[in-house]
């Protein structure tokens, strides 16, 4: 809403600064955005008078408080900042023989959508420029003068909220006026110039066999004012808020009158907004005004009485304040009230439709008093505090993988199906039914295509070497038809570990599946969950013999490997890149929640390095595994040292160098007694695995 | 030349050595000839037999003096050429300290996690309880039960992206309201914090997802100015200075009455700055009673129980503390800004 604050003075008088009448407007709930001044070259460049200039308050309107789309309302507002009541525009008509009645029906077809309709015939009007001083209040409320009878209803509309439509009372088919629901296959074209198709659940004004206006949208073309127009009949109306709204945003038409349908007009002033054009009509368009105002107002709508506990006041706005001076802060905003044995009895206002209850009440009273002498206090109660489960979990991951070198990145959940279809859950995926862009039309499926995303991106700004880990919502087509959505955790990798590396030789410092690896193995060592098995997989993002599936027992947790060419085409990634992508869910219920400490072993360990060697297919899991199986429970651990293939081991074998940890946690083991067992275990490689020794 | 004499000359002579020897070596040799089994001094010794009873004791005392005298000089100069030799032999290791660290890569935290940390520790110490909450949301959760009228033009600042008619991408964490309200008993303390979706166009200040926290506390007697003192708290936590809040009349349909919020600018300390236009003032968000509607809708009983509720969005915090002028930054992930912060 757009404030001359040389038209407000005509409503309110005030002397105080206007930063002062701003910031009490703005402390009162009607923001104040931005102080426009406008020179007289401002008014001349616009068509306006040039003989004065304006200062315009653009402030926001709530959208509860429809009353504020108006200057008499923002008046109201600024009664209690500056110390004043509004001064309602004075309307004297001396209307002549006949009367509207006569020469207008007007009839509600469909009250439920129309509550009141005012008219008022004008005749014999002079259709012409306005006046300059019209013409400057239109613009400084950032519309543009048409002529004299539109201009005047735009200002009546500014003045008093009310919106108005002139239609050219001789194109009236039989001087009638029906409000109803358009009928079906009715069109209309609107005085934009645009025909449009009405649907029967959108209120039209019709004369006797036609739609000439869409109510409280737009007028229809063939009843618009022109030059030739004679006669005129003012409309002043109500109409059901959401109906206006459904209508205007289903044609994709909003104007200054839906507007403030939308957000609620006080029944009330239809007639006096009626009248008010009217004399404006007559004083500057030279038109006889007929007698009397035709006033069809099927639901009649009263000022509502609300009771309100002073007590009650105090304890929800936390102050003290006295009864007496609550009445007097409603009366000063013209919400009428007296105290009746202790309790506020007050009449709401019709312009008021916001206020239905005593809660609404002690909002006023607050706004009046002011937010700003509110106290602080805190609640009585001490209640202990928590992170949800997740939250901590979170945090743990978050610790270990940071601790492993990757940075944190936080990605859209929104993106392009693509990423779903390069994930493999095309079907699964999630769709946007009104996306921003076809970029962004799909929920993600996965995190490691939006890490992947990322990773192109520092490639293309120029940093090689990236190491990117998220911890985040994935989502997915529930069964039930409800979308589901569960936490992931995933990472993604390229390039060097470390960016600075003179002293240490390069091959070392190239990522890889086993630095992607040891970075899963680390987040579930930070996470205690022990035994995980990773399995060969096939998956539509990873490379057909450089990916893994992670087990724990037998639930499947995730996948790991190095991205197939094709995706990183896809993606537009350069180089050999690594991800993993982990259930966040499955994580959290493997972790122990409980660790119970276990002594450190108390006797020394023995170590033997033993060269295996076997054909290709034996994996390294299989003679761990064998290792311990036949190591007499004195096998600690295994390391790999080594892992050779060449001439010395022959074509399809390979050498793997494994260092046995031995150790008894009862007694010091002697050297006899381990070699006796590592015979045993290299007989179970032999035997089991077709393994020789180096 | 009478014993005494004799040993003068062999004390003098090997301090004299003492002094002159150049390394460890030469000083094993000086303790071999003088010191040793068949050294010189031990020699001497050998010679008491033939000293009168008178004598013995004197020569003998003398000899042992001596002895002493050399092992302590021989000590001192050992000493002093080791040390000499050491220092040698650290020279001899130099680095050019100016060379590069080897480099540890560590991971940072992403700064919006960050925040959305420190924010949650702060409440958690207020007595909140985090809870997890659905983005994918339901019509009826983000708005019906929140209180919007059916069409209300309040559900234009909050343009949805939607899945079908009856789920939406939440447009605030406000959402999660009525799946908690109804399923606790006062006083409650809860929040939630995260991914919140809007149809808006993005450019530097606007997106189409932003994070936002909501905490809401339901209890006898919870006035608007314990709302005010609980943000406040918050505040001052946050910013870690002395913080005043402004309440501001405004409206959100699920709130009554409703305020909107700022605190005082950190950045001027309410001086007024450029960041705060030179109100002093920072907006932070939305705040307010919760609706007795709401209260009904889960339950509880309105006139027995009050309550407020607050949220605020995430990013524009670290985008006052660090100068970040564009949003679009932080989902960016561009390394060389995130390992800034
Ligand atoms: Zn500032």
């Amino acid at each position: 809403m757009k404030v001359s604050i040389d038209w407000l003075r005509e409503y309110i008088d005030f002397d105080c600064s206007l930063d002062t009448l701003a910031d009490g407007l703005t402390m009162a709930g009607l923001e104040v955005e931005e102080v426009i001044k406008l020179s007289k070259e401002d008014f001349t460049r616009a068509g306006g008078s040039g003989t004065i200039d304006d200062i315009v308050f653009d402030s926001k309107v709530t959208p509860n408080r429809g009353d504020w789309l108006s200057m008499i309302g923002v008046a109201r507002e600024a009664g209690p900042v500056v110390g004043g009541r509004v001064k309602m525009p004075n309307v004297k008509l001396d209307g002549s023989e006949p009367t509207s009645s006569d020469l207008i029906k007007i009839r509600i077809d469909d009250p439920d959508l129309c509550g009141r309709y005012v008219g008022i015939v004008v005749r014999n009007v002079e259709i012409k420029e306005s006046p300059g001083w019209l013409k400057d209040r239109v613009i400084a409320a950032g519309m543009r003068p048409i002529n004299n009878v539109v201009d005047i209803t735009n200002f009546v509309m500014l003045e008093l909220g009310q919106p108005l439509h002139a239609f050219d009372y001789n194109l009236l088919n039989d001087a009638q006026i029906v409000v109803r629901r358009a009928k079906p296959g009715e069109t209309i074209t609107s005085i934009d110039g645009n025909e449009r198709r009405l649907e029967p659940d959108m209120l039209v004004i019709a004369d006797s066999n036609r739609p000439v206006a869409i109510a409280g949208v737009m007028g229809g073309e063939d009843s618009e004012i022109s030059r030739q127009t004679q006669d005129i009949l003012i409309e002043s109306a109500n109409f059901n808020s959401v109906s206006i709204r459904r209508t205007s945003k289903r044609l994709g038409l909003v104007t200054e009158s839906s507007y403030r349908f939308e957000r609620g007009v006080d029944p009330s002033i239809a007639p006096l907004a009626a009248m008010r054009a009217a004399q404006l009509i007559h004083d500057l368009a030279s038109g006889d005004v007929a007698k009397g105002i035709v006033d069809a107002r099927p639901v009649p709508v009263e000022p509502l009485e609300i009771k309100v506990r002073p007590e009650r006041v105090n304890l929800v706005l936390g102050t003290s304040i006295t009864a007496e001076n609550m009445a007097r802060f409603l009366n000063s905003i013209d919400i009428e009230t007296h105290l009746e044995d202790g309790i506020l009895i007050s009449q709401v206002p019709t312009f008021r439709p916001d206020i239905t209850r005593e809660i609404d009440m002690a909002e006023e009273v607050g706004r009046v008093y002011g937010y700003d002498k509110l106290d602080t206090t805190l609640p009585d109660v001490t209640l202990q505090g928590k992170d949800s489960p997740e939250g901590l979990f979170r945090n743990k991951i978050r610790r270990s993988l940071m601790a492993c070198g990757a940075q944190e990145v936080l990605t859209h959940s929104m993106v392009e199906v693509k990423l779903a279809e390069i994930a493999g859950n095309a079907n699964k995926a999630v769709s946007i039914r009104n996306p921003l862009s076809e970029e962004l039309n799909s929920m993600r499926t996965m995190l490691a295509p939006n890490l992947l995303q990322v990773v192109a991106r520092n490639q293309a700004y120029g940093t090689v070497n990236v190491s990117v880990f998220e911890t985040g919502k994935v989502y997915f087509q529930g069964g039930s038809g409800r979308p589901d959505e569960t936490l992931s955790v995933a990472g993604a990798m390229v390039g060097d570990l470390w960016r600075s590396n003179w002293s240490l030789p390069a091959e070392a410092l190239q990522v890889d599946f086993f630095t992607c690896k040891g970075a899963v193995e680390s987040l579930l060592g930070a996470l205690n969950i022990s035994g995980a098995n990773y399995i060969p997989v096939e998956h539509p993002m990873l490379h057909p013999t450089r990916a893994a599936k992670v087990l724990v027992g037998d639930r499947e947790i995730g996948i790991l490997g190095e991205v197939v060419p094709a995706v990183s085409d896809a993606l537009d990634v350069r180089g050999r890149a690594y991800i993993y992508e982990l259930d966040f869910r499955a994580l959290m219920e493997l972790a122990p929640e409980m660790v119970i400490y276990q002594e450190p072993a108390r006797y020394p360990a023995l170590y033997r390095h033993m060269a295996v060697v076997v054909a290709d297919d034996v994996k390294y899991a299989q003679l761990v595994e064998l290792v311990i199986r036949s190591g007499k429970g004195l096998v600690e651990a295994v390391d790999m040292l080594d892992v050779y293939k060449g001439e010395q081991v022959g074509a399809g074998r390979r050498s793997l160098t494994l260092s046995v940890v031995f150790r008894s946690r009862e007694k010091t083991l002697t050297d006899d007694e381990v070699n006796a067992v590592l015979g045993e275990i290299k007989e179970a490689l032999a035997q089991k695995a077709g393994a020789s020794f180096r | 030349m009478s014993g005494k004499d004799e040993l003068v000359g062999i004390r003098t002579a090997a301090l004299g050595k003492v002094q002159a020897a150049e390394s460890s070596a030469q000083l094993d040799e000086i303790d071999t000839q003088y010191l040793g089994r068949k050294g010189e001094l031990t020699l001497q010794l050998r010679r008491i037999g033939s000293l009168s009873q008178d004598e013995r004791k004197d020569f003998g005392q003398s000899v042992n003096d001596i002895k002493a005298e050399l092992s302590e000089a021989i000590a001192q100069r050992r000493q002093a050429l080791d040390a000499g030799e050491s220092k040698a032999k650290l020279a001899a290791e130099a680095v050019d300290v100016t060379l590069p660290g080897r480099f540890y890569q560590t991971g940072r935290p992403h700064i919006l996690i960050e925040t959305i940390e420190k924010i949650k520790r702060i409440f958690i110490g207020l007595g909140y309880e985090f809870v997890e909450t659905p983005e994918i949301e339901d019509y009826k959760y983000n708005f019906e039960a929140l209180n919007y009228p059916p069409e209300h033009p309040a559900m234009d600042e909050q343009m949805s992206f939607y899945i079908n008619d009856d789920v939406l991408l939440r447009t605030h964490t406000t959402a999660y309201q009525h799946r908690v309200m109804p399923y606790r008993k006062p006083p409650m303390r809860v929040a939630t914090i995260g991914k919140t979706y809007r149809y808006e166009n993005v450019d530097a200040t606007h997106g189409h997802t932003f994070h936002q926290v909501d905490c809401f506390a339901i209890d006898h007697d919870i006035s608007l100015t314990d709302l005010k003192g609980t943000i406040q708290q918050f505040a001052v936590e946050m910013f870690g200075m002395d913080v005043n809040v402004r309440f501001r009349p405004d409206f959100f349909p699920f709130v009554e009455p409703g305020a909107e919020f700022a605190v005082t600018c950190f950045l001027c300390k309410g001086e007024g700055c450029g960041v705060c236009k030179g109100s002093g003032w920072l907006e932070l968000g939305g705040a307010g009673l919760i609706h007795p509607n709401i209260l009904e809708k889960a339950g509880i009983d309105s006139e027995e129980y009050t309550g407020f509720a607050f949220g605020f969005g995430i990013e524009r915090m670290p985008m006052l503390e660090h100068g970040i002028k564009d949003l679009r930054l932080f989902m960016e992930n561009d390394l060389r800004f995130l390992r800034q912060l």
